[in-house]
């Protein structure tokens, strides 16, 4: 790729008293790339993310972000930014529309609390005060001030953490519409499902360290993990000898012989076999799944840990 | 420029919204008002009402000061809404001023209330120099509202906010002679009062006031220099985050603010001038 990556960060370091936050870590992200930084509590996510949003000096190491040092360059560097911190909070009592007109006034160019607070999804909310928001609409206001300077790049810090499973939706959502506008997203998670959804590219932080990187799929795919064929006959199956199939490292017939399991290495290949198969030997299907290697799997398989711990 | 103008608009209209503001500012300056003026009888004697209205202001500028803007300033960082701010590219200098601007144009309509009700309830005369009475009050304010905000540049969280607070709010407000008389103080009293920088707000009020004087250059000076050194303080100390701790021996730098008057207390006892302070009551 011709064009210089967004953000550009080597052997980055961040050191607190006798704790190494962050060890020495390499990426890069390009423009329009939704890029995910997902790891358990205390991985280094949130240090990281906030050394290149300039907020905190980093120990070692060199970090660009926009073509700005973050440490030296700071001003012009959250002048073009845009940022929804993981813990923050507004006056109780000022209204949703003063808080987009007060944050716009802070930067050289802003947009209208009124385009914002439509896009958001909170015209109907302009008027209500900060402590009378559900925690969603706080979140929805959150990303509106990440936005009110137009940024062609976004920092997340786990914007759906502690959020309901309908309103984390409505989140990704909006992700998804900074996606397809083109705008850069990093995001940090502790939801696999997150990651899956929306990042084209995730680095796996644990200890400080990227212990992995790549697209979901990539991720998934060198996962020592195997994809698992689950098919239901109308039949039972017990009565005929079953084959081994191409790539499938196991099998096993549940005991009402209807429900067959094959673990593979390349599923679509085996699932093309046993689908032969069975229509060779007359057997009706009545339901057929595949489950792929999670990114949850592959952080267990890289960790030894669970994302949640 | 327009982030500064934002803050000082949205301060103005989150601090009118703030019934604990409305009473601090407002109701609890005047109920001193009126109960001290029944006790001392200042309808009676139009050094009585000065003593009471010198009480009420003083009052007012030393909550306005240590309540309005220094624990409110850490009340914000312990919230986590200074830290909004801080991914914005502003500096701590426009929050700091809107602070200031904020706390003189809420307190400046109580000034001109509560001397409207002293010469119309009390009978006080319109005071000669109410143009320089107002000049000395509102520096008494950002002064105070400076000290205030470098308590919270080097408060830690609420807790050593509220002792720091305390342990200058209180000997302020009785050894300042803004509510004991000071003429009851024993000398060492009077000694320690010297140096205490309310003393010169108080004296200052009721020397133009009583005697028509013009601005009392020493306090003036010494309240501009810590003014000063306060606002610079509190701008070099400022912390975004409550996990940003500074160290104890930071709180030192209160001394910096309170040194010009430590200078001033000094100089007016090597002059020998310790005379008993401007009042009615040992007359």
């Amino acid at each position: 790729m011709s064009t210089s990556p967004v953000i550009s960060v080597q052997a980055l370091r961040k050191s607190y008293a006798d704790l190494e936050a962050v060890k020495g870590i390499d990426f890069e992200v390009s423009a329009g790339e939704v890029f995910g930084i997902l790891g358990p509590n205390g991985a280094g996510k949130t240090t990281t993310v906030e050394i290149l949003e300039g907020l905190r000096p980093r120990t070692g190491g060199n970090a660009m972000v926009l073509g700005f040092d973050p440490e030296r360059q700071k001003q012009q560097l959250k002048d073009r930014i845009g940022v929804c911190l993981q813990a923050t909070n507004l006056p109780a009592k000022i209204r949703t529309h003063e808080a987009i007109d007060l944050f716009g006034s802070f930067y050289s160019r802003s947009l209208t609390s009124e385009q914002l607070l439509k896009r958001l999804q909170l015209w109907d909310k302009r008027d209500s005060f900060y402590e009378t928001l559900s925690g969603g609409q706080k979140q929805r206001l959150a990303i509106a001030l990440g936005l009110v300077n137009d940024p062609q790049l976004l920092f997340l810090d786990e914007p759906t953490t502690g959020l309901d499973p309908q309103i984390r939706l409505e989140i990704h959502g909006l992700i998804e519409e900074l996606k397809s506008e083109k705008r850069t997203v990093v995001l940090t998670t502790h939801y696999i499902e997150e990651a899956e959804r929306l990042c084209d590219r995730v680095a796996i932080m644990d200890e400080g360290r990227i212990v992995a990187m790549g697209s979901p799929r990539e991720l998934q795919q060198k996962s020592r993990g195997q994809s698992r064929i689950q098919i239901v006959c109308e039949q039972p199956l017990n009565a005929i000898q079953l084959p081994q199939w191409p790539e499938a490292m196991d099998s096993k017939l549940e005991p009402d012989g209807r429900s067959l399991t094959v673990y593979s290495n390349r599923p679509a290949r085996t699932l093309f076999e046993i689908m032969r198969w069975l229509d060779q030997q007359g057997i009706q299907l009545e339901d057929v799944h595949l489950k792929r290697p999670t990114l949850e799997d592959v952080f267990v398989e890289l960790t030894g840990k669970k994302l949640r711990d | 420029m327009k982030s500064y103008l934002a803050l000082i608009t949205t301060d103005l209209k989150l601090a009118a919204r703030l019934r604990v503001v409305i009473f601090f500012n407002y109701l609890f300056p005047l109920m001193i008002f009126f109960i001290f003026g029944s006790v001392f009888g200042a309808r009676k004697s139009v050094d009585s009402i000065i003593y009471v209205l010198t009480m009420s202001i003083t009052l007012g500028i030393l909550g306005n000061g240590f309540f309005g803007a220094g624990i409110r300033a850490v009340q914000e960082r312990e919230m986590n809404i200074l830290r909004r701010y801080k991914v914005t590219p502003i500096s701590p200098a426009p929050l700091l001023v809107a602070s200031m601007v904020t706390g003189w144009v809420i307190f400046m309509p109580y000034i001109i209330l509560v001397f409207i009700l002293a010469h119309t309830l009390y009978h006080m005369p319109w005071p000669a120099h109410f143009g320089q009475l107002l000049f000395f009050i509102s520096l008494g304010l950002i002064t105070f509202r400076s000290l205030g905000l470098v308590i919270a540049s080097v408060a830690n969280n609420m807790q050593e906010a509220g002792i720091l607070v305390q342990l200058c709010y209180f000997p302020m407000l009785f050894l300042s002679g803004a509510t004991v008389p000071s003429e009851v103080f024993p000398h060492f009293v009077r000694v320690i009062s010297e140096f205490i920088p309310a003393t010169y707000l108080v004296n200052g009020v009721r020397e133009i006031m009583m005697k028509g004087q013009q601005l009392p250059v020493e306090s003036i000076v010494a309240l501009v220099i810590a003014a000063i050194v306060g606002l610079i303080l509190s701008m070099k100390l400022f912390r975004w985050e409550k996990e940003e701790k500074i160290r104890t021996s930071a709180k030192l730098w209160i001394l910096a603010v309170l040194l010009p008057f430590l200078v001033l207390g000094a100089w007016e006892i090597h002059k020998g001038q310790d005379k008993p302070p401007v009042s009615t009551f040992g007359r």
